[in-house]
């Protein structure tokens, strides 16, 4: 790419190893940035796209233990990695060259400030700058990128979107000349994607080279100036395309062949309220699931999406109406909660797919075919934690398939998902439809919503007696 | 001005100053210790009472928060990130036990997992913080601060010398622990409060006065009993909890890199 | 809606310890007692003095019930007997001790968990970064009070999770044991995961400071809750001093 904009970053890489691993994660590549540039990196999730972003942002090598041979000239200097001496990293420096905006936003942001002005201000604050001053800069900031509806809130309480336009503003504050940015799209619906899209337009106005993370392109992607794809930790300039044994059959264009399917799960006039919380989540609900169809639930954030699968799953008993349905009955419902990390707990894949199993059932005996459906015989041995977000959520998809549900319900399934592991969960949602069960889902992921759903129920927000209170803010956590 | 981006070799620091107070904490501690212990005040609630009392109270506060003061400046962030999780961890696994009615406290468990990841100053550090900060909560475990301090630099000290490195040493060195923790805590229980924080305790401390012990004797003994089995829990739980952790995350605290701490398990 | 006082913390504190410290010293039944009532009162001005009780008593009846018991019922030294019967020995001196200590732990208790209730905990936290405190002491004090709700949060969500997965365990220790290692290895595992995270982007943003630092927000102080704090600080040395050591004196 040939830009007469100046260079604000090249890294030279030779590879990179993380400490204990037996394989390179990144091997040689080239990266230049030119000023006020778009930089996209597409990779699968474990791709190693994350600690490319790291090692831009001087989070990597952390200690002795992580091997880095690399080479990278920011800021008029220049920083050699490797070669017998380890270079310690001053995080601040460096930030002030490169920030990072972490997949989590909230992993950025501290969580123990009050206002989103104070939260701002953290870095400052650190820096010992003067109080007049950082108001002076955090109001200017708030009018530069439009955010001044913000800074009095609670930063507890954000919206995902809107706490990316926090962290997006705190980096800002110092405006470094490179921000990395992991997935800032992930999770979002429209609405808050065009915000952070604006924002980052905004930076980039402003002379920021942005890095641009990502599982696939998304409307960011269209205005890049270099676009690499990430494939076995080497940069590419053309895309692979999937092979095509793995292209699944769409379940929503299987045509509903049974007559008279049977009733799996039936929600009669159901409403639905967490104990010791007043407000009703949800009221009224009209559901019913029958064999062999795919149902999704959609609706704006706080309409009870996930609170409906949880009284299905039994975990919530309805505060009226009745659950019933063949499925409710044998107590054949496998929920997937929408964070896999609170559904493991083992040390290896395979125990933890095993987890609780009778010795001699059915299940154990399910287990080596679930895990070839979902590709994750190879990770018998893995500690899930060690595994790509991709892939640990399918891990904890396995251990729900293993008791074979007759409904599976599935809370927002393609979030974290990459092309594979999309691919994967298509084809699981098939056989659970072709064996005569169902399958209920909640997603904001239109294309998936297409590609898998019969029918779709939309839900709207219940009426809230009293106003969110700081209960209500834990709630969110569910999601 | 371009920033810099890279750290100076050795970073400077109050290296002395930090020893000398960890040392006048000790001294301060086993001070007040051999004291008590020595000249046995009987009074409790009279003039001589309130005095053992306040200096008690006094002497084991400000040796902890000297110590603390000792420590703090010296871990990196890493560990300063994971001691809030090990507080919470601390009052929330408390909670889990109080609500099944088991005569256990494990309100040390993050505490000690500090220890055995991060090592004892960042150990020792956690136990007083942890005691701060619940004192918020509970301000008659204030004193205890210095008890709490030693629980998590014994945890580091058998980390370091390989109490991980097999599933069985882990209890026995909370075992020991329980035992230097129960004998340094009870003059604050005896002296500053007159008893123990629970009627189950309180019934036990009755029947070693009523067989014609002394107060920090009973206290003591009653200590004896509770504490060891409670902190080998708390151990083998914490050994538990660090082998379940991935290789990636355990291997990244620098204390378990250099000590070895997991022996072949690090390999994994 | 809950009274606050526009107050400095310290100041909160200083007072307390201050006259927790006297208190102590002075061990008169008389005084405790109106000590005691002066924090109650003070909790119903600020409209939180039914988590100041609920609080307290779940600290203090416990203590009670053992230094009755310790004290009270198995007093060895006591002349004015009321009852003995087998190891009880009740008597007068027992329970006036277990009642001074009861007076003297319900002091602390009531009057620490008074700065609870009126302490803003960012204030707090605030005050602690801008004082001659470590850096770092701030921070753990902040995140601390910040994850808890958030630990507890997730220890519901995993308790929900595990009874997804038909995690079954048995009854007694071992069925205890089960639990309370199922319960706590994702919750410690997210929360160090969630932890190391984060602790690249601290250090990124300047944590801990290494030099002056400063704080956005202002906490509420003037020059005469600078004297009074000075002045309660003086009092927990000397006061406790010049009450008691006429009793030393007598002692030697």
């Amino acid at each position: 790419m040939i830009t007469n904009k100046p260079t604000v970053l090249t890294l030279q890489l030779e590879r990179f190893r993380y400490s204990g691993s037996t394989n390179n994660t990144l091997n040689a590549m080239n990266l230049a940035l030119s000023e006020g540039s778009l930089t996209v990196i597409v990779g699968d999730s474990g791709s190693g796209k994350s600690t490319l972003g790291a090692i831009l942002a001087g989070m990597l090598p952390r200690h002795e233990g992580d091997q880095l041979e690399a080479t990278l000239q920011l800021a008029g200097q220049e920083i050699c990695h490797g070669g017998g001496s380890t270079v310690r990293i001053d995080p601040v420096g460096w930030a002030r060259a490169v920030g990072m905006l972490p997949q989590d936003a909230r992993h950025y942001l501290s969580g123990v400030r009050e206002t989103v002005a104070e939260e701002l201000a953290l870095g400052m604050e650190n820096a010992g700058v003067p109080r007049q001053q950082m108001h002076e800069r955090i109001a200017e900031l708030a009018d530069r990128l439009e955010l001044g509806y913000l800074l009095a809130r609670d930063p507890g309480t954000l919206s995902g979107g809107q706490e990316r336009l926090v962290a997006l503003a705190a980096l800002a504050l110092d405006a470094p000349p490179v921000l990395v940015l992991d997935e800032p799209l992930a999770g979002l619906d429209t609405q808050a994607a065009r915000t952070v899209v604006e924002l980052l337009g905004r930076l980039r106005a402003s002379g920021t080279a942005l890095v641009l993370l990502t599982r696939a392109l998304d409307s960011l992607a269209a205005e890049a100036q270099q676009i690499r794809f990430l494939r076995g930790g080497a940069l590419h300039i053309s895309a692979m395309l999937a092979p095509a044994s793995l292209e699944p059959v769409a379940p929503a264009q299987r045509p509903l062949t049974r007559q008279s399917p049977e009733l799996l799960l039936d929600f009669a006039d159901v409403a639905l309220a967490y104990p010791g919380c007043p407000d009703v989540v949800v009221s009224g609900l009209e559901l019913q699931i029958r064999a062999g169809e795919c149902v999704a639930l959609t609706g704006p954030n706080g309409s009870g999406k996930t609170t409906v699968l949880k009284a299905a799953a039994g975990l919530l008993a309805p505060s009226s109406g009745r659950i019933g349905g063949a499925a409710v009955r044998s107590q054949g419902v496998g929920l997937l909660l929408q964070n896999p990390a609170d559904q493991l707990f083992e040390r290896t894949v395979g125990r933890e797919v095993g987890f609780g199993l009778r010795r001699r059932g059915a299940e154990i005996s399910r287990i080596p075919s679930v895990l070839a459906t979902l590709g994750l015989s190879e990770y018998l041995d893995t500690h899930p934690y060690e595994l790509p977000a991709s892939v640990r959520r399918l891990v904890a998809l396995a251990t729900v398939l293993v008791h074979e549900p007759a409904v599976l319900l599935l809370d927002e399934p393609s979030e974290a998902l990459d092309a594979h592991g999309l691919a994967r969960l298509l084809t699981v949602i098939t056989a659970v439809v072709d064996r005569g069960g169902a399958v209920l889902l909640t997603t904001h992921d239109e294309a998936f919503l297409a590609a898998c759903a019969h029918r779709v129920h939309r839900m709207r927000p219940a009426l809230r007696a009293s106003q969110p209170t700081i209960a209500h803010a834990g709630h969110r956590g569910h999601r | 001005m371009s920033p810099n981006l890279t750290l100076p070799d050795i970073a400077p620091g109050h290296l002395l100053r930090r020893r000398l107070m960890a040392a006048a904490a000790v001294v301060l501690l086993a001070g007040t210790y051999i004291t008590l212990v020595l000249t046995q005040p009987t009074g409790l609630t009279d003039g001589l009472g309130a005095s053992v009392a306040l200096a008690t109270f006094a002497a084991y506060l400000i040796s902890a928060l000297l110590l603390l003061a000792a420590v703090l400046p010296e871990l990196p962030v890493s560990t300063l990130t994971l001691i809030p999780v090990a507080l919470a961890l601390n009052i929330v696994l408390g909670q889990f036990v109080g609500s099944v009615m088991i005569p256990l406290y494990l309100d040390s468990l993050g505490t000690v997992l500090v220890g055995f990841l991060a090592g004892r100053r960042a150990g020792a550090a956690t136990g007083v913080l942890g005691t701060l900060i619940w004192s918020l909560f509970n301000p008659t475990v204030l004193p205890f601060a210095a008890g709490a301090a030693l629980i998590g630099f014994l945890a580091g000290s058998a980390a370091r010398f390989g109490a991980l490195r097999r599933p069985y040493l882990a209890p026995v060195a909370g075992l020991v622990t329980g035992v230097l923790v129960g004998v340094l805590s009870a003059p604050v229980a005896a002296f500053v409060f007159g008893g123990t924080s629970g009627v189950g305790t309180g019934a036990v401390v009755a029947a070693f006065r009523s067989m014609g012990d002394s107060l920090l004797g009973a206290v003591t003994k009653q200590a004896l009993i509770s504490d060891p089995g409670d902190k080998a829990i708390v151990f083998l739980l914490a050994a538990l909890l660090v082998y379940a952790l991935p290789g990636r995350l355990s291997a990244s605290f620098a204390f378990v890199r250099r000590y070895n701490v997991l022996g072949r398990r690090t390999s994994r | 809606m809950p009274r606050t006082l526009a107050v400095h913390p310290f100041t909160v504190l200083a007072l307390v310890a201050a006259v927790v410290a006297i208190t102590t010293a002075a061990s008169r039944w008389w005084l405790s007692s109106a000590v005691l009532l002066l924090c109650l009162g003070t909790a119903v001005w600020a409209r939180r003095a039914r988590r100041l009780v609920g609080l307290g008593a779940a600290i203090l009846v416990p203590a009670w019930g053992s230094q009755l018991l310790i004290h009270g019922l198995t007093d060895a030294t006591g002349a004015h007997v009321l009852l003995a019967a087998g190891p009880i020995r009740i008597t007068e001196q027992g329970l006036v001790t277990a009642g001074e200590l009861g007076l003297r732990t319900a002091v602390l208790v009531i009057a620490g968990l008074l700065c609870t209730v009126l302490i803003q905990r960012h204030d707090l936290v605030a005050a602690v970064d801008l004082s001659g405190a470590p850096p770092q002491l701030g921070y753990l004090l902040a995140a601390t009070l910040f994850l808890l709700p958030r630990l507890e949060q997730r220890q519901r969500v995993i308790g929900e999770a595990q009874a997804l997965r038909g995690a079954r365990v048995g009854r007694g220790p071992r069925g205890w044991f089960k639990r309370l290692a199922l319960r706590s290895v994702p919750l410690v595992l997210s929360a160090l995961q969630d932890a190391t995270d984060r602790s690249a982007h601290l250090a990124a943003r300047g944590f801990p400071a290494t030099g002056q630092h400063t704080r956005l927000r202002s906490v509420p102080d003037s020059a005469n809750q600078r004297r009074l704090r000075i002045l309660c600080l003086c009092a927990v040395v000397l006061g406790p001093l010049a009450v008691l050591a006429p009793s030393w004196g007598w002692f030697s």
